[in-house]
């Protein structure tokens, strides 16, 4: 028996590697050139540095601890400091090792699965009320009558927080979302208001539940303790603003292309509507053919070789996750299809250590909506011109117009 | 207490390895390693690693 398990892989010239343009805005991750690119080899180039495009690549970097998460460095990157930039460098996200494994464990807690099971019936109603608003006109605009506020009510029970005040919640995250946009810099005053806004928010809560202690999510995050150790409150400030701001675009934009993916598959709508225990495996599917986060992204930690290619300390690297998680090389017959079974997990929360804190929520909010919109919007259909950002990095619609058989 | 990981549910996050380093741990090639009989004085960090696993494969046994 020998004990190297390493396969020997051929070298890999980086000048051979196919380029894909992802900075153009034009560029879609689901265009033939990358279909072409993943059928040629499991890596391209980009202006960045990196692109990995099969299941089986993406899988081991997203895991591989020679690499660390990528866009720690976005606002240096822009030439932006002060309240934004320390706030940034605050993210649970932007944080390694020891440090990071601190805040997880403090707030990994906050989110079991076991606590959120009961809010199940809230999201249901939610949904139910969304839809009576525009079900009898048997038309709507779904970002904006249905993503936008069920994602951001979605944050404000998790909250605890009085469900009108919704709007708030999502100006000032659409704001904060400037700030992973090509305008950053000259948007930073607009910016770093909406963060103070977040902030008196989030002050506002904490006091709140030092003083009143609930059985609820922000009571939980206020008396995280390990050992000894708790959240200082700058870090329970932080926490709580990335948390509204990272909950309310995904999950809009992921809603978004759901629904995108059933019009493309109306047999499949029509099937989740007489079938709502299919809600959670087609929440799995949607996130695999569709994910809202198209790449994850990685920066080599120092220069090291995989299964051929030489990476270079600060190398991006962009971990594709639809082209993954459509990869036929791993994943049999991958088209769309939500009775799919054994399929291997997708990558639209990520992975490894900074796998998504809140996939136990959306998970959750999701797959409760689905049956639901797909049982009282039956025959549906695009009602108009709808708005896209490009297939590219943090995706979604910015207006989806819907048409559908009324009164359901 | 007996600790046991599906491993065919297991998808190599390492979140059990943050909530309880003393009984998981991710090795060189990012894989998990783990204690099945850790002592009980642990039980607490086992049933957090359990509780936070994104793919919840892991089970606590009398």
């Amino acid at each position: 028996m020998t004990a190297t398990t390493t396969p020997d892989y051929p070298s890999i010239d980086a000048a051979d590697l196919p380029y894909l343009p992802v900075a153009d805005p034009t560029f879609s991750v689901q265009s033939a050139a990358v279909r072409e690119a993943r059928d040629a080899g499991w890596c391209a180039r980009t202006p960045y540095g990196l692109a990995i495009l099969r299941y089986e690549q993406v899988n081991r970097l997203l895991k591989d601890r020679r690499l660390r998460q990528g866009s720690w460095a976005w606002p240096q990157h822009n030439g932006v400091e002060g309240p934004f930039a320390q706030w940034w460098a605050g993210w649970l996200l932007n944080k390694e090792g020891q440090d990071h494994a601190r805040l997880r464990r403090l707030l990994n807690p906050a989110f079991s699965p076991k606590l959120l099971a009961a809010l199940s019936p809230r999201f249901v109603a939610l949904a139910n009320e969304l839809i009576d608003g525009f079900a009898p006109a048997g038309q709507c605009d779904f970002v904006s009558d249905f993503a936008e506020p069920y994602a951001a009510r979605v944050i404000a029970i998790m909250l605890g927080i009085p469900e009108q005040e919704w709007p708030k919640i999502a100006e000032d995250s659409a704001t904060l979302g400037l700030a992973l946009g090509v305008t950053f810099k000259q948007e930073l005053p607009r910016i770093e208001a909406a963060l103070e806004s977040l902030f008196a928010y989030a002050e506002q809560l904490i006091a709140d539940r030092q003083a009143h202690p609930k059985d609820d999510f922000v009571t939980r995050l206020v008396q995280a303790q390990r050992d000894d150790d708790r959240m200082t409150h700058q870090e329970l400030l932080d926490s709580l603003a990335l948390l509204i701001f990272g909950g309310f675009d995904t999950t809009r934009n992921q809603l978004g292309l759901a629904i995108k993916t059933f019009l493309d598959h109306p047999d499949q709508w029509k099937l989740l509507a007489e079938h709502p225990e299919l809600g959670g495996t087609a929440v799995e599917e949607v996130m695999r053919v569709n994910p809202a986060v198209t790449w994850v992204t990685r920066e080599a930690l120092d220069d090291f070789e995989f299964q051929g290619l030489a990476i270079k300390a600060g190398t991006t690297v962009h971990l594709f996750s639809e082209s993954a998680g459509t990869d036929p090389r791993t994943v049999e017959n991958p088209q769309f299809d939500i009775t799919a079974t054994g399929r291997p997990p997708h990558f639209g929360f990520g992975g490894g250590a900074h796998h998504c804190l809140g996939h136990f929520v959306a998970r959750s909010d999701m797959s409760v909506a689905l049956p639901i919109l797909a049982r009282r919007m039956p025959d549906l259909r695009l009602g108009g011109e709808a708005d896209w950002m490009p297939l590219s990095g943090n995706t979604g619609a910015n207006s989806l117009p819907l048409a559908f058989s009324a009164g359901h | 207490m007996k600790v046991r990981v599906d491993m065919t549910m297991c998808e190599d996050h390492g979140q059990c390895a943050i909530a309880a380093p003393d009984v998981f741990r991710m090795n060189d090639e990012s894989k998990l390693e783990y204690d099945p009989n850790p002592d009980d004085s642990l039980l607490a960090e086992v049933e957090e690693a359990a509780d936070v696993c994104p793919a919840q494969a892991i089970f606590i046994e009398d």
